[in-house]
């Protein structure tokens, strides 16, 4: 099948489903959105209802619900289903349903062997630890008994204080979430249990699975991420860089994403910033050809203020701030790149058609979650109608947004609260973060609550850590 | 004071209650062929309740059949017969229904307004705590006690949680109006809380539904 005959089921909201409809409109692909009653108001309805064709939109009961999305999917003619981020992206069982039905389709992302291998943290954790990869010191699967956790906690706090580590730290996680969902911290061991619980009973909550991870909390530290691309059979394999993530909300939630990972040029670091990157990149590779990875993938590390990189997970799926590893990617020299538009391409088949030699990266790209939350109350999210959001218009700006300008809008209090995602570009940390700066003044957000309060956000957070970029 | 007799003449005066029946999820639409305006249907029937409503449609989505079957007794006021054969969206109105209150639902009705209602702070999803969540599981009904104060719920939205305080007359929880994973509206009742004062007027409001409202079908 030719490439352009492809219709692309948008199995996401939002601002993703915004960026991989806009992707499939740059291919000459025809979509088609969902959406459930709450997501009325959200722009990827009104822009699928505007830009799409006939059946380009359904409501459906839940983003949840796999049988629904198979149904849009045949009655409106798809051939392959796009997951965006979270839902099902990193379901390897909806994955191989996409390809095994009577009715085949094209799961875009990795494929379902690759997702099962990887998108386990657990799995990943020992893949890497075969080939030498450094992780984590803990648990190796999740654990449900509350016995097994305090010994393994134990441990844990045992070996830290061993190491003359002062205030040993232990993180329980939920084993089954992410995008920094269900983790918590431990400082004392008599208060292990009550945490424990804690984070089982919100992970069999929200996640259906008790299972928990036990890992030594690294402190200070930098989050950072490889992105990775190759195309289907794995016949090229390239990465688009680093990125660091480091700054965060106290719930561990990324609020503010830089390409590349760290910046030796302008910022000093008591280690060889530009060796570490390496290394990871080297790292990241060398699991991506081992699992012959297929389509774009994150490897998210994090690297001690010694400089010692250790490989937290993989994300088998697109991410959040794909954004600003495309903003500073050149092909053959050329800007311009959407991870999502390769991203798709080469998931429907397309050959790569470059190499890492063709690769080159230019400047710092920074992108702003931009979120209705306090951070001043441990980044509560804030829940209202928003009554005026403007967006600057720059140049070096890329804005991503569900969020209408041009009527109120009420944020649905099912989903994340993220409302925006800005991207600048700078040709060096100096100009990025002078741009993001402007930026962020320029940008207006106005709302109130039911009961008349005006809007939180976390603008002024943005701003403040704008000055931290890059720093250790 | 609660004045029962006017509210159940209220009730009286005007016994029906008109609602949609929805798709509950998008898929192919089929309805049943004794559908029409004006036909009788029954809703879920037998000493427990065990043998189901009048099937109304069935959606079929990947091979999956779901019968979407009468809620309760009523009368179909009309039916959305061209969506029938073809794929319907999540929500579509399939038909409408009017029935005549259940002595419970008149109950429930008076209940709202004799009871103390904690009511939803915001649109969030909420849950008992786990030690009350196991108590109100595994006591007999209207038998967990609140007060002022207590840490009672934990608000669940955008996938973050916090805790909720119960704030109002100590009592007993006699009535819960959230059910698990569904998002509740700010405003909205949470539970019914019987302080001990009105403990003699609520169980005269159940004896006077007993006694005086007629279900349908009695002499």
């Amino acid at each position: 099948m030719d490439l352009h005959e492809h219709k692309v089921l948008i199995a996401n909201r939002g601002e993703i489903a915004i960026r991989i409809l806009k992707a499939c409109r740059k291919l000459g692909l025809e979509f088609v959105c969902v959406h459930t009653q709450e997501d009325h108001a959200s722009g990827h309805v009104r822009l699928a209802r505007g830009l799409g064709g006939s059946k380009s939109l359904y409501r459906i009961s839940s983003y949840h619900d796999a049988n629904e999305l198979m149904a849009v999917a045949d009655e409106s003619g798809a051939t392959a289903i796009h997951p965006g981020y979270g839902f099902f992206s990193e379901d390897y069982r909806f994955a191989r349903r996409v390809i095994q039905r009577e009715r085949e389709m094209i799961f875009i992302g990795p494929s379902w062997r690759i997702i099962r291998e990887l998108g386990d943290k657990i799995n990943t954790k020992r893949l890497a630890r075969s080939l030498d990869v450094p992780t984590v010191p803990g648990s190796d699967r999740p654990i449900y008994d509350e016995m097994e956790a305090e010994e393994l906690a134990r441990t844990l706090f045992n070996f830290q204080t061993d190491n003359q580590i002062r205030n040993p730290l232990v993180l329980i996680k939920a084993s089954a979430g992410g995008g920094g969902m269900g983790i918590e911290e431990v400082h004392d061991p008599d208060l292990f249990r009550s945490v424990y619980r804690r984070v089982r009973n919100y992970a069999a909550r929200q996640f259906k699975d008790e299972g928990v991870l036990i890992e030594q909390r690294i402190r200070d530290f930098n989050h950072l991420e490889v992105q990775i691309l190759a195309d289907r059979n794995c016949k090229t394999l390239v990465h688009f860089g680093t990125r660091n993530c480091s700054i965060q909300s106290t719930g561990l939630q990324k609020r503010l994403e830089v390409a590349p990972g760290f910046d030796p040029s302008s910022v000093s670091y008591n280690f060889d910033a530009a060796g570490v990157l390496e290394q990871i990149i080297r790292h990241s590779l060398n699991i991506a050809h081992k699992v012959r990875y297929d389509n774009a993938g994150t490897w998210e590390w994090i690297v001690t203020r010694e400089g010692n990189p250790y490989l937290m997970e993989v994300n088998a799926r697109i991410q959040v701030e794909n954004g600003v590893s495309s903003a500073i990617t050149r092909i053959r020299g050329q800007e311009g790149v959407d991870l999502l538009v390769e991203q798709i391409r080469t998931g429907l088949g397309d050959p790569l058609g470059y190499t890492q030699e063709d690769i080159s990266f230019e400047g710092v790209s920074l992108e702003y979650r931009i979120i209705a939350e306090d951070p001043e109350q441990r980044f509560t999210p804030w829940v209202g109608r928003i009554e005026r959001f403007h967006q600057p218009e720059e140049p070096w700006l890329t804005m991503h947004s569900h969020v209408p300008t041009d009527e109120p809008y009420d944020i649905p209090t099912e989903f994340d609260p993220n409302l925006a995602l800005g991207i600048i570009w700078g040709r060096d940390l100096q100009e990025a973060r002078g741009r993001g700066l402007s930026f962020l003044k320029k940008m207006i957000l106005e709302g109130r609550t039911a009961q008349g309060e005006p809007m939180k956000t976390n603008l002024e957070f943005l701003k403040k850590k704008t000055g931290d970029i890059l720093k250790f | 004071m609660l004045d029962i007799s006017a509210l159940l003449d209220e009730i009286k005066a005007s016994p029906y209650q008109e609602s949609s029946i929805l798709a509950p999820h998008s898929g192919v639409l089929s309805l049943s062929p004794d559908l029409a305006p004006g036909s009788r249907v029954q809703g879920p029937h037998g000493p427990w309740k065990e043998k189901p409503g009048t099937l109304l449609a069935c959606l079929e989505r990947e091979h999956n059949r779901k019968e979407i079957r009468a809620p309760e007794n009523c009368e179909i006021v009309s039916c959305n017969l061209e969506a029938s054969g073809t794929f319907v969206e999540a929500g579509t109105v399939l038909a409408r229904a009017r029935h005549k209150l259940s002595r419970e639902e008149v109950l429930q009705i008076l209940l709202k307004k004799a009871l103390f209602l904690f009511l939803a702070p915001e649109k969030a999803r909420y849950y008992f705590i786990p030690q009350v969540d196991l108590k109100v599981k595994n006591s007999p009904p209207k038998s967990v006690s609140v007060y002022n104060g207590m840490d009672l719920f934990i608000i669940s939205r955008m996938k973050r949680e916090s805790s909720l305080s119960y704030s109002g007359p100590d009592g007993v929880i006699y009535a819960v109006y959230f059910s698990f994973n569904s998002n509740m509206e700010a405003g909205s009742p949470l539970i019914g809380v019987c302080p001990p004062d009105m403990v003699r007027q609520i169980e005269e409001v159940s004896l006077r539904v007993q006694t005086e409202w007629q279900e349908p079908g009695e002499a």
